[in-house]
């Protein structure tokens, strides 16, 4: 493996791999974290994201976030229910999110806090929001979805009609047929989708 | 269109694509990877190509690249279904993710 190949030779190894444990305190390391902040404050990640994934304390990490974005992060609980990923066009947001992430650490070589921000990056890439609107997955319910993932709190199961890996609930892999090749009738039928439908001029 | 046209367009989309391949994995060879569906030694090996090297193999007359949905069943309910394209569009990236990359064996 070759994961290493982009960084400098000075950086310790061990800075390279698992970020929960105390990095040494060199220059550059921290220059990186804090690249890695901007990267997902400009994606939209929230305090406890920030607190987690990085290694700046939460006064540092508050004081970026007022200089990039000109206000004080959100305050309040994270979302924390696996329910929302399971309906509809939310699992098939985080089915793409999901098969990304693992595919960038995998094959791409990544850790999982950079997979979470190029994958989140490919996944608005792939499925970009509405103009005006905000994107159906945000980065800190990707970066949620990972977690659910890693805890077994959900699982991915393989589509037995088409073969694509979908988020479903843990036990729940047998027989399974995801939403797109078995599209219930009133899926995205939402008053939004569609009022979005009738203004649309594109044809379909 | 006679048979050397058609083997001259078939190196023209070898240059393009190899060049559009090398410019990708360079700018990012991780999300690189993803996009174009290879492993990691093949994104190392077009990122060291160098120009010669690139103009030699686009001027095969054989196709370098391979089409990557080979599932016919897949393909048909792409692409016949009455599905909404957003979401045709949305299944198929869903598929691509998950399948393996292209490796070196």
């Amino acid at each position: 493996m070759t994961r290493d190949a982009g960084l400098p030779a000075a950086v310790p190894a061990a800075a390279a791999g698992s970020r929960s444990g105390k990095k040494a305190k060199t220059v550059l390391g921290e220059s990186r974290e804090i690249q890695l902040a901007i990267d997902l404050i400009r994606l939209g990640a929230r305090l406890q994201l920030l607190e987690t994934e990085t290694q700046l304390s939460r006064d540092r990490l508050l004081k970026l976030y007022k200089e990039l974005l000109g206000v004080s992060p959100p305050k309040g609980m994270l979302p924390f229910s696996t329910d929302w990923f399971l309906t509809w066009q939310p699992n098939i947001h985080a089915s793409l999110f999901a098969g990304i992430h693992r595919q960038l650490m995998q094959h791409a070589g990544l850790d999982s806090v950079d997979a979470l921000v190029k994958g989140y990056r490919l996944y608005l890439e792939q499925l970009p929001p509405e103009p005006g609107a905000e994107p159906v997955l945000s980065l800190t319910r990707a970066w949620t979805l990972v977690r659910f993932l890693n805890s077994s709190m959900l699982e991915t199961a393989r589509c037995r009609q088409c073969g694509g890996e979908f988020i479903v609930q843990p036990q729940r892999r047998q027989r399974f047929v995801c939403g797109l090749c078995r599209v219930p009738s009133r899926a995205g039928k939402t008053r939004k989708v569609l009022d979005a439908r009738a203004g649309s001029t594109q044809p379909d | 269109m006679d048979h050397s046209n058609l083997m001259d367009e078939v190196r023209d989309i070898n240059l393009s694509y190899l060049m559009l391949a090398q410019r990708m994995v360079r700018e990012d060879q991780a999300m690189a990877v993803y996009r174009l569906g290879i492993s990691q030694e093949i994104a190392q090996l077009i990122d060291r190509l160098s120009t010669a090297q690139l103009l030699k193999l686009a001027s095969s007359p054989m196709m370098l690249t391979r089409f990557r949905f080979d599932d016919g069943a897949i393909l048909g309910m792409l692409t016949h279904d009455s599905k909404e394209r957003q979401l045709a569009h949305a299944h198929s990236a869903i598929l691509l993710a998950g399948q393996p990359v292209e490796e070196i064996l």
